[in-house]
């Protein structure tokens, strides 16, 4: 079994984003309640509209059970031991990047993210969430100039709040689930999107977030809306210092297009994922959810997931519009003691409309990586169809994958296709590249890539790249 | 509902067995199964309910069998009226099972038993009287083909049990036969246990008339080298679950299963199928398919669950499946549960209707609709149909089919 250790060691990199930024922070006691959540209102200066969306939902939260029903075990998560806020201290507002704390600057930096306008040459507006604040958000004005908004979301409830009030909660209502529900009573910031009608993003955007405090959650809010005939790709990237607790990551992604319009959402997660005992890491929680309202609009979620101790994770469309597109694609990498339960709901209301599923799961270690996904044809959504493909692959014989589709129908008229398999790196395909000449860690990272290659695709370049390193180096170690 | 009265009171259930008496300790604190638990989250609940409303049955009045017999050869038992067997013949022998085994295995079988997994055959246990038990070991070679039958008189509740054990090196053909009368609930538990080398060729035909119900549930154990093959069809009953536990338990055994549930009315029929492989070397290949129409739910729920310990495991699911009409839904959820590395599984899903193609293919050489959808169906029932031992060169299930269809 000298493939086996060999394979074992393909998987193992040490976590590259695990350092912390030592940075004065502005925190709030630990613990939640309803002055927390005013308090945080407060510090914020939000409207009053949003301080009764937040207590609604908190009332709303108190009522409800935390799920149970996922393929994950982990230890009780204590509510009140967390901290819902925490900010780099900021001393005076700040009006450009240069008055930053340059100790921030070089955190993000150091995670790659093209925060200064230096370099602009890549092309990526970014919104890098630091704990719980927005820190900067570049290219704003060229943005604007198309007449596209991008902005924390704490802007743009200052600056913009109709359409804050008008779509915020639309596609995940506060009541949704347990996390949502504390995601709307707590949420401290986020991205906020708005391309308006006939407008095509001239550039990429991006969001990077990432958790600096051992004790803080992370609760970020996304909204994306686009108008009639708009389109736009969205980047997402998350990284966390190592710590020996457990963090509680629970954002909620919304995302809106109406008539002929397009949105694109890749992510890119890489959140601390424990060490090899399964000691810390973060608890991802995550409910993301599109819209497709207007006719012949498309919402398509690409995602690699290879981070986080936990994820629980099923980012779906609601194809209300006529002929309107929904599109998942998936990577969930799943090593040591991870736990993944993870796929896509796609609820086919309006008639002749289309789905896609696409999804990779590798397990190694002792891990588990569960699909879970639902498809759903309504009694109006005649000439519907969907395709559903979930592949999993077993490094290691301590490693499990489950795959659990859902799929129900109610409207004849209507083609639902799902099919999955399992399989494990073939020996034969291994030795058929050795004896190429191909040395065994690259042969592995190959078959890995070759596996993958139908979600890579769809990756916007950039990320497509960075995602297969980060399958290389997360594999490392593990395979065999 | 009068069952559960009756077993939540525990009054009117005379002259308990052992086996009677932990099945209804078992149920008495919760006699319903967890409506919220996943393999009852789509049960009608009120179909549910009305399947126990009625009083238990426990006498047999006369029945007649459905189709002739084809040959002198068969063996033909009817669950209540022929429970004293006792077959020697040269080179076979088909026997009772004596009181200690049956009670021993039964005994055994409940140890293991969940309350949602299992509610089926605790409700059936429970309930089953003596009488209605029917056990047998069958070994020897040249074996003629058996058939069991099950049925539910009207306004009742009627509780069959079967036990089977097939010795080494055994083959049968055994076809079971379960029939509802109008109004009337039929729980029928059938458990199988296959030594080395033995391979059954299991027929499963189950139907009603108007609002017959059926909780059907059979639990295979499999030894090593032995071979399964399940062909099974249920049609017309108001509310009917067919659930199918099949255990390899150490490996090294070949599991075939074909079934299929035709819904139509406002009827709810559930395929519920779990296969467990406790050893290496396991093989399964698996198709349903549902047809519903009207105002019907078809369900299918099917799960494989691969421990480590069952390297080379071979199995495949399909679930297919046809929705004919607006007001008709159909949820299947085939499911793998995966843990050893060293595995082949698969499985696949479809929902549709009818393929166009072909109906417009037929309709352009003259064939009319009528007659284009009828072959399009009889070839989509064909496929099962064929995998019924016993039944197929005589009782023309096809034909059945069709001209109700």
């Amino acid at each position: 079994m000298v493939n086996e250790n060999l394979v074992k060691d393909v998987v193992k990199e040490p976590y590259k984003y695990g350092f912390v930024t030592d940075i004065e922070t502005e925190k709030i006691e630990k613990g939640l309640n309803e002055d927390i959540i005013k308090l945080i209102s407060q510090k914020k200066e939000e409207p009053r509209f949003l301080l009764d969306f937040r207590l609604k939902a908190f009332k709303k939260w108190q009522k409800m059970k935390e799920p149970d029903w996922a393929a994950l075990g982990y230890k009780k998560i204590d509510y009140q031991d967390i901290i819902y806020y925490s900010a780099p201290k900021q001393k005076e507002k700040i009006s450009s990047l240069d008055e930053v704390d340059p100790k921030l600057l070089e955190t993000f930096d150091k995670l790659g993210i093209p925060l200064t306008e230096q370099k602009k040459l890549t092309n990526v507006a970014v919104d890098a969430v630091f704990d719980s604040v927005s820190i900067a958000t570049t290219f704003r004005e060229e943005l604007a100039e198309h007449g596209v908004i991008f902005c924390s979301i704490s802007e743009a409830v200052k600056n913009h709040a109709d359409l804050i009030e008008k779509y915020l909660g639309t596609v995940v209502p506060a009541s949704d689930n347990y996390f949502a529900a504390l995601n709307s009573a707590v949420f401290s910031d986020g991205s906020f999107v708005y391309i308006p009608k006939g407008v095509t993003c001239p550039m990429d955007l991006s969001s990077y977030f990432r958790i600096n405090s051992g004790d803080s959650g992370q609760f970020e809010r996304t909204l994306i809306i686009a108008e009639e005939s708009s389109s736009v790709s969205y980047l997402e990237g998350c990284t966390a210092p190592m710590f020996d607790t457990n963090t509680l990551h629970a954002a909620v992604v919304e995302l809106i297009a109406l008539d002929d319009a397009s949105i694109k959402y890749s992510t890119v997660q890489n959140w601390y994922a424990g060490d090899e005992e399964g000691i810390g890491g973060i608890f991802n929680f995550v409910t993301k959810r599109g819209k497709c309202l207007g006719k012949r609009s498309k919402i398509s979620w690409s995602q690699v997931e290879t981070g986080s101790a936990i994820t629980w994770k099923y980012p779906s469309c609601l194809l209300l519009g006529e002929e309107s597109v929904g599109e998942f694609y998936s990577v969930a990498l799943t090593n040591n003691l991870q736990q993944a339960d993870t796929g896509t709901k796609m609820i086919h209301i309006g008639p002749k409309t289309k789905s896609t599923i696409v999804s990779k799961g590798i397990s190694a270690g002792n891990s588990k990586n569960s699909y879970r996904g639902l498809v759903k044809i309504g009694t109006k959504a005649a000439g519907s169809r969907n395709y559903s493909q979930c592949d999993s692959m077993l490094i290691g014989d301590q490693a499990s994958a489950n795959t659990f589709p859902y799929i129900k129908s109610q409207q004849p008229n209507s083609e639902i296709e799902h099919e999955a398999s399992t399989c494990r790196i073939s020996e034969d395909q291994l030795f058929y590249l050795q004896s190429r000449g191909i040395e065994f860690e690259e042969a592995v990272s190959m078959m890995v890539s070759g596996f993958c290659r139908d979600v890579f695709n769809q990756l916007p370049m950039e990320f497509a790249a960075e995602a297969d390193k980060l399958l290389a180096l997360k594999l490392e170690g593990s395979v065999g | 509902m009068e069952i559960i009265e009756k077993i939540t009171t525990n009054k009117s259930i005379d002259s308990q067995t052992e086996i009677q008496k932990i099945c209804l300790d078992k149920l008495q604190s919760s006699p319903l199964p967890n409506p919220r638990s996943e393999q009852w989250r789509l049960s009608n609940k009120s179909k549910l309910s009305n399947f126990l409303d009625y009083s238990v049955n426990e006498n047999n009045s006369k029945f007649d069998i459905p189709y002739p017999k084809n040959s002198q050869n068969t063996i033909r038992l009817i669950i209540g009226e022929n429970c004293q067997i006792k077959l020697i013949e040269k080179n076979y022998s088909i026997q009772q099972l004596s009181e200690n085994k049956l009670q021993k295995y039964i005994k055994e079988q409940i140890s293991f038993f969940n309350q949602n997994e299992n509610w089926s055959d605790l409700l059936n246990l429970s309930l089953s009287c003596k009488n209605n038990i029917l056990g047998l070991k069958i070994n020897g070679s040249k074996i003629p083909p058996i058939e069991i039958f099950s049925y539910a008189s009207s306004n009742s509740f009627n509780a069959k049990t079967l036990i089977i054990f097939l010795e080494k090196n055994c083959n049968v053909e055994l076809l079971q036969v379960n029939l509802g009368e109008d109004t009337s609930s039929l729980s029928q538990s059938t458990f199988f246990c296959l030594e080395e080398n033995s391979s059954l060729n299991h027929g499963v035909v189950s139907y009603g008339v108007n609002k017959s119900n059926l909780l059907n549930s059979l639990n295979v154990i499999q030894q090593k080298n032995s071979e399964y093959n399940l062909g099974s069809l249920q049609f017309k009953f108001n509310y009917a679950r067919f659930e199918i536990r099949i255990k390899q338990s150490e490996g090294n055994a070949k599991t075939n299963i074909k079934s299929m549930q035709i819904t139509k009315k406002d009827e709810q029929i559930t395929t519920y199928t779990k296969i467990d492989f406790d050893g290496p070397n396991g093989f399964l290949d698996q198709i349903n398919k549902s047809l519903a129409d009207d105002k019907s739910h078809a369900i299918f729920e099917g799960s494989i669950i691969v421990p480590k310990i069952a390297q080379k495991t071979d199995a495949s699911q399909l679930s297919r499946n046809l929705l004919l009409s607006n007001l008709a839904q159909i949820d299947t959820k085939p499911q793998l549960e995966i843990i050893a590395d060293d595995v082949k599984c698969k499985h696949g899903a479809t929902i549709s209707q009818l393929n166009e193609e072909e109906l417009f293919y037929m309709r352009t050489r003259g064939i009319t609709l009528t007659e284009a959808s009828k072959l399009q169906l009889s070839s989509y029932f064909q496929e099962i149909i064929s995998f019924i031992p016993v039944s197929k060169d005589r009782w023309d299930l096809l034909d059945k089919l069709l001209n109700e269809n």
